[in-house]
């Protein structure tokens, strides 16, 4: 007799290995560091769920761990493969009709598991280092400009440190949300 | 009576700025952001949990006006803090900052915190002339050592934006409201 096939996978993620970003360095140093310090708080938020906890909403809002975690790997995507460098998203997001499903990311993240979830967003965050760390081998630096501007003005473009900052504050708000998501699940907290 | 914002008046990062000014926005931005989500709120609707977090947005305005004078002033720059938070027993009462702020009037709560805001961004004028982003705090680190300005900047915005976070999900189970 052989046991049915249970779905315990969950991603993991050893909270010790997460790096306090550095306090007295370079402004380049400091923003990968905390950029890095949040998407690890992210990993740390999503580890040690099921499938089904990472599909749990905290109601009124319907966000959910794993749609977040999908959010995210297509606004890597978004802002490094596609603004910065003015090409085509990452796949899979480089095939959905967003126009008529806008929420693709987080709706369909209920069909992955936590693995596919995890290293779908682990390849964001390593094409977009990437991206990043070929701006910052140039001249301009941080101060290099992305190829799309912004929506209201294409002629405005951005600068690396913006979108940089911006991530930072992107991940932060979300990992926010992530908080209170996870303390609903299992008790878990902290910063 | 409940706190006004008018939305409209959010400050945005510039897109294309010096390292100063793109972090001076983005923390702007981030408390406007906050201001935001309290607005229009009755001290009840301030003091509402989403449980099973015991966290309020009343509670939490007074914690950042806490940390803005706290980070910016007192680590920052060694000015004291104003005399509401001076007289507090930390010691006895360490959450003394979220348990009242869910207690205060929603327009003296706002006053107690744009005043602290406009303490912390007078610290960090003091700063910027002394030292640039680089300027040392005289308040140390747990092993005797200074923070940056630039650490401390970055810092706040992270501290915002995820406490941002936590009012986003606070202010739609109190009314409904949503948006970045």
């Amino acid at each position: 007799m052989t046991e049915p096939e249970t779905e315990t996978e969950t991603q993991s993620f050893d909270e010790a290995t997460r790096v306090d970003p550095p306090l007295r360095s370079d402004e380049v140093t400091i923003l990968r560091g905390f950029l890095d310090y949040h998407r690890d708080t992210l990993r740390w938020k999503c580890s040690g769920l099921t499938a089904e906890q990472l599909a749990v909403s905290l109601p009124p809002s319907d966000m959910t761990l794993g749609g977040m975690m999908k959010h995210l790997a297509a606004v890597e995507s978004s802002w490094f493969d596609r603004v910065f460098s003015g090409g085509e998203l990452m796949p899979p997001f480089d095939t959905v009709d967003w126009t008529n499903d806008p929420d693709w990311e987080w709706r369909t993240a209920a069909d992955d598991t936590p693995a596919q979830l995890r290293s779908l967003f682990d390849a964001s965050v390593e094409r977009a280092d990437a991206v990043i760390s070929s701006a910052l081998q140039t001249d301009a630096g941080l101060g290099s400009l992305s190829a799309q501007g912004t929506r209201r003005a294409p002629t405005e473009q951005f600068s690396l440190r913006w979108i940089l900052v911006h991530m930072i504050e992107e991940y932060c708000r979300h990992n926010g949300h992530a908080d209170l998501i996870r303390q609903s699940i299992d008790g878990e907290t902290g910063e | 009576m409940t706190q006004t914002f008018d939305a409209s008046t959010r400050t945005e990062a510039p897109v294309g700025a010096d390292e100063m000014t793109a972090l001076r926005g983005f923390l702007d931005y981030h408390r406007d952001t906050f201001r935001m989500k309290c607005a229009g709120l009755t001290q009840e609707q301030l003091a509402q949990t989403h449980p099973p977090s015991a966290m309020t947005l009343g509670g939490m305005m007074k914690h950042l006006a806490l940390n803005e004078v706290g980070w910016f002033g007192k680590t920052l720059g060694d000015v004291p803090y104003p005399p509401l938070f001076e007289s507090v027993d930390w010691e006895s009462d360490p959450d003394w900052e979220w348990r009242t702020g869910a207690e205060d009037d929603p327009q003296e709560l706002r006053a107690t915190y744009d005043d602290c805001v406009r303490r912390a961004d007078d610290a960090i004028d003091e700063a910027l002339a002394r030292g640039g982003l680089d300027a040392e705090s005289v308040g140390k680190d747990s092993s005797g050592d200074p923070f940056r300005l630039r650490w401390i900047m970055l810092h706040m915005i992270e501290e915002y934006a995820r406490h941002n976070g936590h009012a986003d999900l606070l202010r739609e189970a109190v009314d409904g409201e949503t948006g970045e």
